[in-house]
């Protein structure tokens, strides 16, 4: 059993002429950082409210297919109740997933916790770590309106990171965020993957996809048409094909192969991804 | 043009901005850098009038900003909220971009002229008639940047220009904002994309403990490192290979890349 399974997943919100994503199917296993990646519009946000168990219940539309989370269908009452507490979602619009109801850090981060009736001394003990996790302890104290856009992001995080989830949904997390931040995020889902959780990860930012990641899936118009390790598929012709493109240094490489006189093969797909690969094809 | 001088800011208690002074001239694109909650975000309101100094002064095209409010400087600065769905208002994207031109008083024929060319420039055309709240954030994104850009303001004040956007759209928006610099527009840009400063931006301010601790070309700030952000790894890469462009933006690299490949051999 994969700790996530998408079964022909097909969607459309209301009042929309045309389905977002199309008979998709996809697995994410525990212990791995699946990376959703595509260009704009390609499905990677709703198919995560999906996985979640929040599309159609939070949003309306229609969904036709199975999603089960650690065996659960997360559609159906029962399936909800069996992970209530131990699902992260973590929206592209951090100030919308705030509860309303905490006036300090602190406490926005207890609010789930208190909400699933931990004891105090429980809540009182793990906030704290996750707080510091996500390098926000000193923003505790304050109210949660009065915080910029990348430290709302750090809360979300760590409001979802105290729960210690067992599937991780992540809808663009290191958007708000500086390079402090996605280096915290970085290792923070590298480490919940150890931990054990299945993180499924949609990120613009092909650098963050393809240090952490372990499969990536490609997604175009809405459905799942490639699937593999980061480090063979994105050098391929394929990325610029769906619009997706890749990580700047094969974006450089190809724009050089496509300027270059001829085919030299130092210029020839698959291009390199990182500094290193660059560094040591270029010299 | 912008300029600030001597500007301290608080909402509460401790001063988010304590003699921040700046200035952005005509012409000039700036990357605004600085780690989360160092009051980037704070100074660009500032510009725009929507907060005002609690001492120091702050100019923008010309006027100082002391009694304004931020309808007085519609038209000569547009600003790009770091939310979009905080500025967007009307049904259709349409009449979503036509809204600025509209309050502007704008006569219908300009307007019917203008509002069709910026969706073209941001690849909106096809989503003219579809209510904003209908597209993907993302997109959404784009539509309040048309709005920001339909009036062509002489400076544009834009927060995280292109974060959640795809390639595609991340390179388009540096290409746009690109292009109005160069038309004499005083760009300020809070971003944490170091390739979008590169591409797009000259100079990079650093904001630390409330003031500009750091000035200079982009990559050179970017190259010393500044908020744990650093030069993006295909300028390191083709740095270290011993490529130099004319500058580091994608294409300066290539150009350069293809020569020096070409001419060492297999």
């Amino acid at each position: 059993m994969s700790a996530v399974e998408l079964s022909r997943i097909t969607f459309r919100y209301p009042a929309a002429d045309h389905d977002v994503l199309r008979e998709v199917s996809l697995t994410a296993e525990a212990r791995q950082v699946t990376w959703l990646f595509g260009p704009l519009g390609a499905g990677a946000s709703t198919l995560l409210l999906v996985a979640a168990g929040l599309a159609p219940g939070l949003t309306g539309g229609t969904l036709a297919g199975e999603v089960k989370v650690w065996g659960h269908r997360i559609s159906t009452r029962e399936g909800r109740a069996a992970l209530q507490g131990r699902v992260a979602y973590v929206t592209a619009t951090p100030h919308l997933q705030l509860s309303g109801m905490a006036s300090s850090v602190f406490d926005e981060v207890a609010f789930a916790p208190a909400n699933l009736g931990w004891p105090r001394e429980r809540i009182e003990a793990a906030v704290p770590g996750a707080l510091a996790r996500l390098g926000i302890s000193h923003l505790a104290d304050r109210a949660p309106d009065r915080l910029s856009g990348g430290e709302l992001q750090r809360v979300v995080l760590a409001a979802m990171l105290v729960l210690e989830p067992v599937a991780w949904f992540l809808d663009e997390p290191t958007s708000a965020l500086d390079g402090e931040g996605r280096a915290l995020v970085r290792a923070l889902l590298a480490a919940e993957a150890a931990r054990g959780a299945a993180v499924l990860l949609a990120t613009e930012d092909a650098e963050l996809g393809l240090a952490v990641a372990h499969e990536m899936v490609l997604l175009t118009e809405g459905s799942a048409v490639a699937r593999g390790a980061p480090d063979d598929l994105l050098g391929t012709e394929l990325m610029w094909a769906i619009g997706a493109g890749s990580t700047g240094v094969a974006e450089l490489a190809r724009l050089a192969a496509l300027r270059g006189p001829v085919r030299h093969p130092r210029l020839r797909p698959p291009y390199p991804l990182t500094f290193e690969a660059a560094v040591e094809r270029w010299r | 043009m912008i300029r600030l001088a001597g500007v301290r800011f608080s909402y509460t208690g401790a001063a988010v901005l304590d003699g921040a002074d700046l200035e952005v001239r005509p012409g000039e694109g700036v990357a605004l850098l600085g780690a989360n909650g160092a009051g980037k975000t704070t100074l660009l309101r500032l510009c725009m009038a929507l907060l005002h100094p609690d001492a120091g002064t702050v100019e923008v095209a010309g006027r100082a900003t002391t009694r304004l409010a931020p309808e007085d400087l519609a038209g000569e600065v547009g600003y790009l909220f770091q939310r979009p769905e905080d500025q967007l208002v009307r049904s259709t994207v349409r009449e979503e971009v036509a809204f600025g031109p509209e309050l502007l008083g704008w006569e219908r024929a300009r307007i019917i002229e203008a509002v069709p060319r910026i969706l073209d420039v941001l690849q909106l055309a096809g989503d003219a008639e579809r209510h904003p709240y209908d597209l993907p954030l993302p997109r959404r994104r784009l539509v309040a940047l048309a709005s920001v850009l339909v009036t062509e303001p002489r400076v544009l004040l834009l927060d995280e220009p292109t974060a959640l956007l795809d390639r595609a759209a991340r390179a388009l928006v540096a290409r746009i904002v690109r292009a109005r610099a160069a038309a004499g527009v005083a760009v300020l840009a809070v971003t944490h994309d170091p390739v979008f400063a590169i591409e797009a931006l000259h100079r990079a301010v650093a904001l630390h403990d409330g003031r500009v601790a750091a000035d200079a070309p982009v990559s050179e700030l970017l190259g010393r490192g500044v908020a744990g952000l650093t030069l993006p790894p295909h300028v390191r890469a083709a740095h270290a290979a011993g490529i130099r462009g004319v500058s580091d933006r994608m294409e300066d690299l290539a150009e350069a890349l293809v020569g020096r490949v070409g001419t060492a051999g297999g």
